[in-house]
């Protein structure tokens, strides 16, 4: 079994960071990676160093890289969001008092960045600088928001459906996408062509852009709690499966197309998906705590590490894709170099 | 078993007491660390380090079973509680006045995840002793939370004679005979009494099912009522799979709780069974004693049970 971990061992620094992992990123420079923790502090690494800020009581709930370049956002059951530069130091951007921040999302541009965060019903929305924009109001608790790729609209899900708002807009209506259940997380295509979000029956849900047709994903045997679109837009990865499940987006697809199943384990199933920033290639970390990454065009599958260090709860590439970070829930982080070497 | 978070559910009508309670086990408990669930800040505050307001979100599963409805914001709130380092010894959700209990109940039975890290402990529903009657005769709701309880404490004894205590207790004997029963007056109970009951294990509870209650008794033109039934003969799985789905899908929006222990053939381990409405689940718990009469019982709580067709239909699962 120690082959599976020849890639970590020989490309990876590795570091125990004694207490469970919610989620990793990197700034958008790649310069670094943080770990959020249970214990409420963020871990930053330069895959050399590592360095320890106390961010949060309670828990960190959500991390994102800040919308300029080196920096990271975090919220936390304390109510609160804050900005995180890599020497350590944190601003409040907002407090909420009891209630928790749930998600983070940030859009990067030189001249017009935008931050937005999830507290209960609302998404609250911040230029670059921390300044308040608006807040957008749900019908129920909102469990993921997402910018598009050119930061003129956000989505939201929520119970019975998604809201796309603009984001420049003063509107107090979004479009409503409906779908009866509970909507627990989601994404937007990168070329605005469709949005889709995961659901707490085991199944995916989709809806065209601009039409709203809708699109069924199902036949999960576990709850997709990640998932993301590749570069292209070709391909849809969702974790939930003991596969990687990738459902295509051309062609019609994904309506009427089967999906294609990469990677497939032992029995253990995908908690975390992260699709690289350049090529048709996604990460994927299982329940047991093993890595893979798959290459969609050539179907080939490249172990990272193999099981055994707790369940995957972090997985994240870099901005050029030259590095992986992973984390799992019992503590257990690295960043593995994927660049050419000699 | 990994060890799973005790999770205590607190109901009852506005009034009744139960922030009262609820901060009178929070003192009590010192030295344990409970996380609270509450969903709106009443005139009382709760005195605990860790509060999390929630707002009572509850949808509809799209699983085929029409009456599965779930508490979303409580699945997001354990999960997001699960994610701390520091490790609670047990949860305490306390509803609104009104709240329907099947959804939070519902919760514990159908979200993996939740699931995979905590227990349904106990429903615990605190009944205001003077006004009880009045309220269950305006609202449906004061009798889903005692047919749905595991424990109910009667509270602000202070205020009745011993003559409207008896009728209040008949009355909610006549909904709910399965219920262990505390008196209290300002919430006064042996905290040990409502947390860290299992109630949801089931087998001490049924097995102080007093027999001598179990005809028929429902004086009060109450819908709601409760029956047990109990078989000596061993039963065989299947056909009593086959029974408890069919009774269950058909008339589960009528079935409020349903709680069993189960003598299998050829099976030395009981089978603890429980569904919440549509919503069953089961398990093998402790084995049964050598000495022990291997009686399976089961207990209904709903509305317009037919017992002597229940009756037939357990008997028939005998193998």
């Amino acid at each position: 079994m120690n082959d599976l971990d020849a890639l970590l061992n020989a490309r990876g620094v590795s570091e125990n960071l004694g207490a469970n992992i919610i989620t990793g990123v990197f700034n958008r420079l790649g310069s670094h990676a943080a770990f959020a923790l249970g214990d409420g502090s963020l871990r930053l690494s330069d895959g050399k160093g590592w360095s320890r800020i106390n961010a949060h009581e309670g828990a960190v709930l959500a991390l994102a890289p800040d919308s300029t370049v080196s920096g990271f956002l975090s919220g936390g059951d304390d109510g609160k969001l804050q900005r995180v530069s890599i020497e350590g130091s944190l601003t409040e951007i907002a407090s909420f008092g009891m209630k928790w921040v749930d998600n983070i999302a940030s859009f990067a541009h030189p001249k017009s960045g935008l931050l937005a965060c999830s507290v209960g019903k609302f998404v609250h929305l911040f230029n670059a600088d921390g300044s308040k924009l608006r807040s957008l109001a749900h019908p129920s608790t909102v469990s993921g928001i997402a910018f598009d790729a050119k930061g003129k609209r956000i989505a939201a899900s929520h119970y019975n459906g998604a809201s796309l708002w603009f984001t420049a807009s003063t509107s107090e209506t979004p479009r409503f996408f409906e779908w009866k259940g509970s909507h627990l997380g989601i994404a937007i295509h990168p070329l605005g062509e469709a949005i889709v979000t995961s659901m707490q029956e085991n199944a995916l849900h989709g809806w065209t852009l601009p039409d709203g047709k809708h699109m069924r994903m199902s036949g999960y045997p576990s709850k997709t709690e990640s998932f993301g679109f590749t570069k292209s837009g070709k391909w849809l990865a969702t974790g939930g499966a003991d596969a990687i499940v990738l459902w295509p987006f051309f062609g019609g697809g994904p309506m009427g197309k089967p999906a294609v199943e990469l990677g497939m384990s032992d029995g253990a199933f995908i908690k975390r998906i992260a699709c690289h920033p350049e090529f048709e290639v996604v990460a994927a970390g299982f329940d047991d705590g093993s890595v893979i990454v798959a290459d969609i065009v050539k179907e080939k599958i490249l172990p990272v590490c193999g099981p055994g260090r707790g369940a995957i709860t972090a997985l994240a590439w870099n901005a050029s894709g030259s590095h992986l970070a992973l984390g799992t829930e019992s503590g257990f982080a690295a960043l593995v170099d994927f660049s050419r070497q000699g | 078993m990994p060890d799973l978070i005790p999770v205590t559910i607190l109901t009852g009508y506005l009034g009744a007491g139960k922030t009262t309670l609820l901060n009178r086990i929070l003192t009590e408990q010192h030295g344990k660390k409970y996380a609270v669930i509450i969903n709106e800040f009443g005139e009382l505050g709760v005195d605990n380090d860790l509060v999390v307001d929630s707002d009572e979100e509850v949808f509809e599963m799209n699983n085929g079973c029409i009456c599965c409805t779930v508490r979303g914001d409580l699945i997001r709130i354990i999960g997001g509680l699960m994610k701390r380092a520091q490790k609670f010894d047990g949860i305490i959700v306390e509803t609104t006045g009104l709240a329907n209990p099947a959804p939070v109940a519902q919760t514990f039975f159908v979200d993996e995840d939740v699931k995979a890290k905590t227990r349904l402990d106990a429903i615990v529903t605190v009944v205001d002793a003077k006004h009880l009657l009045a309220r269950l005769d305006d609202s449906p709701e004061a009798a889903d939370q005692i047919a749905f309880a595991d424990v109910i404490v009667l509270n602000k004894l202070d205020l009745v004679t011993p003559e409207e205590l008896a009728s209040v207790e008949a009355r909610i004997r006549s909904i709910n005979r399965y219920a262990e029963i505390h008196h209290a007056t300002r919430g006064n109970v042996d905290v040990t009494k409502l947390l860290g009951l299992n109630a949801f294990d089931l087998g001490r509870v049924l097995e102080s099912v007093p027999d001598f209650l179990d005809e028929d008794s429902h004086t009060h033109n109450e819908h709601l009522n409760s029956i047990s039934l109990s078989l000596d003969a061993p039963l065989d799985p299947e056909k009593f799979n086959i029974w408890i789905g069919h009774i269950l899908q058909t008339q589960g929006q009528d079935i409020l709780r349903t709680k069993g222990i189960l003598s299998y053939k050829n099976e030395d381990r009981r089978f603890a069974f429980q569904a919440v409405h549509m919503i069953a689940d089961g398990d093998f718990v402790a084995p049964w004693n050598a000495t022990d009469k291997r009686t399976s019982r089961i207990v209904f709580i709903g509305r317009d049970l037919n017992r002597p067709q229940l009756r037939r239909g357990f008997e028939s699962c005998a193998a």
